[in-house]
């Protein structure tokens, strides 16, 4: 049968028929594309509380509707098809399936799978049918896909080889709490950790309760609350799992301030870390922090930026590393297999120097305005210097920047990666005196930088297959094949010590969005 | 007094799964395989296609491919091969 159009009556629910404009949203307990589209109707469902209707319709039992309904802290109304007559009736292919039904009992509109649009669309026309105004509940750049296929109606699912096999639930919001593990008498608590498996190779801070419990009366967030899902094993990041981490890594207290939207920012599926976690390459995922929080909690943005030179910047990353490990499940030679490593993996954060900088911060290119918090990541090769004691003039300068550039990735690949160019403050200054803003100096990296033809003498070396792809340029009367896909590849900003003209160019992992793209995180 | 630690570890129990018997044979299966993207598989793939239908009388071989090797595969690539209902899948993996 197929599915139910416009016009046509909807069938009751459970015996039940429908009362007045409603959404329905069919779903079951195991789909991930259901959880996600879960959390974004329960969001309608309040906003539009007394004026219009969204309920859910559980393909599975109030048992287990239950349980997902605790884990999505979910308030929406749900109705249930557990001999799923209804899904039969209304002709589902796949679940989430949604039905707008209208005062008089007919379909008006529906939509299968997650689809952000889709939702908009119907919540736009539940409003209208309801004489309300609509909210738009899924915007995009969220953090969430734009669309997400979704599963298999349960009435049409072949028999399961693993009735029981618990699936893995990528959008509960509570978890369960820790569990609490007693030190053996006679055994040193740092000691016990390693031999446990929570720690890198440095000793860590032991997470006793009372250390713990500290952390968390300071983010005003309960202990069971999930912030994320950490990649590539999807474990739950409850509050007290990026405590105890936080914990281990000499983290203070207030540090839970920028934990929690950096375990957020990271688990966000546009920087994959999935994929940087298992990768072979050189990636580490770099944070760059901006906004009065770099003075306040006194992350390192001058001199050492790089280093370990500041306790902010030296506990968040290794808190950072610590939850990708310990929850993400991305230990050293089982998932994470980098050929060479990166020493970022002990921890990688750096604050921009916007005292020095004469232009707006990394974070005003993500919509975040100067004087707002962010945290932004960036998946990243470790930094290659570029020195340059001499230049008066930008063009001069930047003439040092482009070769540093030009060797991002592989020599002769083009296209495929992308630059963060770390400018210490002499080199801005020189900049700013010759008037370059932040666009012109991105516009010359972009325009000067490339690969001479002659470098691809058919010697079969990689980016050499792809050249019919790349575009030619003339650099300096040299014929070369431009090295970045566009301007916007190239970041700008500005870290590191007042005395010393040099400055720092960082490649990326795979990019755009088949690959990791920057993610930057706002908070208070 | 003894020292009390919260667990900083993922405590969930993944679900078990045991492996299907290994076929006795390749003779007149059909056997799917996953090019993950990466530079270069396509033609081991090809490759271990042949080898596949001349050496193990392989019936047929079936080709899937993840639209990028730097993320999962998405679920519609994952439902296009349970259709197809191959007896053995061979994915590439990277590098």
């Amino acid at each position: 049968m197929p599915m139910l159009a416009d016009g046509q009556l909807a069938p009751p629910i459970d015996g039940e028929p429908h009362d007045g404009p409603a959404l329905l949203a069919f779903f079951k307990t195991d789909c991930p594309a259901c959880h996600l589209a879960l959390r974004y109707l329960d969001d309608m469902s309040r906003q539009l509380s007394g004026k219009a209707t969204v309920v859910g319709v559980s393909q599975d039992g109030p048992d287990r509707t239950s349980e997902l309904a605790d884990a999505l802290d979910l308030g929406l109304p749900v109705r249930f098809d557990t001999r799923l007559r209804a899904s039969v009736a209304f002709g589902l292919e796949a679940v989430p399936a949604l039905f707008l039904v209208d005062r008089a009992g007919r379909v008006a509109g529906s939509s299968q799978g997650f689809d952000k649009a889709d939702l908009n669309r119907l919540s736009a026309a539940l409003a209208g049918l309801s004489d309300c105004s609509a909210p738009t509940p899924a915007r995009a750049g969220d953090g969430n896909p734009d669309f997400q296929p979704g599963c298999v109606s349960r009435h049409l699912e072949p028999e399961s080889a693993e009735p029981d096999a618990a699936p893995v639930d990528l959008y509960a919001r509570r978890g369960r709490r820790a569990s609490r593990v007693q030190v053996p008498e006679g055994i040193e608590p740092e000691e016990f950790c390693y031999d446990q498996g929570f720690a890198d190779p440095l000793p860590v801070i032991p997470p006793t309760v009372q250390r713990v419990e500290r952390m968390l009366a300071h983010c005003g967030l309960g202990p069971e609350e999930v912030v994320a899902h950490v990649p590539p094993n999807y474990a739950p990041a409850s509050v007290e799992k990026i405590a105890a981490n936080a914990v281990m890594a000499g983290c203070l207290p207030e540090h839970m301030r920028i934990l929690v939207p950096a375990v957020r920012a990271i688990c966000d599926e546009r920087l994959d870390i999935h994929g940087v976690q298992g990768t072979t390459h050189f990636a580490a995922p770099l944070a760059i922090v901006n906004g009065p929080v770099r003075r306040e909690m006194q992350f390192a943005c001058g001199s050492n930026v790089f280093s370990n030179a500041a306790r902010s910047n030296s506990t968040i990353g290794r808190a950072v590393q610590l939850i990708l490990r310990n929850l993400g499940g991305a230990f050293p030679g089982r998932i994470d297999m980098s050929t060479m490593g990166n020493p970022g993996r002990f921890s990688f954060v750096i604050g921009e120097n916007e005292e020095a900088s004469p232009w707006e911060p990394l974070s005003a290119d993500f919509g975040v305005p100067k004087g707002r918090n962010a945290i932004t990541f960036y998946c990243a090769e470790p930094p290659r210097p570029v020195s340059e004691h001499k230049a008066r003039t930008a063009e001069v300068l930047l003439r040092a920047f482009c070769p540093v550039l030009a060797n991002l990735w592989s020599h002769r690949v083009c296209k495929r990666s992308e630059a963060l160019v770390v400018v210490g403050p002499e080199h801005a200054a020189t900049l700013a005196r010759s008037g370059f803003t932040k666009h012109d100096v991105v516009q010359y990296l972009f325009q000067n930088t490339g690969i001479p033809v002659r470098e691809y003498d058919g010697d079969g070396g990689e980016g050499t297959h792809e050249a019919s792809m790349y575009e030619e340029c003339l650099i300096r009367g040299v014929r070369c094949y431009r090295k970045f896909r566009k301007p916007e590849s190239i970041r700008v900003m500005v870290a590191g010590g007042p005395a010393g003209k040099f400055s720092v160019v960082i490649g990326s992992w795979a990019t755009g969005p088949r690959g990791s793209q920057m993610v930057c995180q706002e908070f208070d | 007094m003894a020292t009390t630690l919260i667990n900083p570890l993922d405590e969930r129990i993944p679900p078990q799964s045991v492996a299907p018997p290994r076929l006795e044979s390749l003779e007149g299966r059909r056997v799917a395989l996953l090019d993950i993207s990466k530079g270069g598989g396509s033609i081991f793939l090809d490759r271990l296609s042949t080898l596949l239908k001349d050496q193990c009388g392989v019936a047929e071989v079936l080709r899937f491919r993840k639209p990028t090797f730097a993320k999962p595969a998405p679920e519609a690539v994952l439902a296009d091969m349970r259709k197809a209902q191959p007896h053995a899948v061979i994915e590439a993996l990277a590098d």
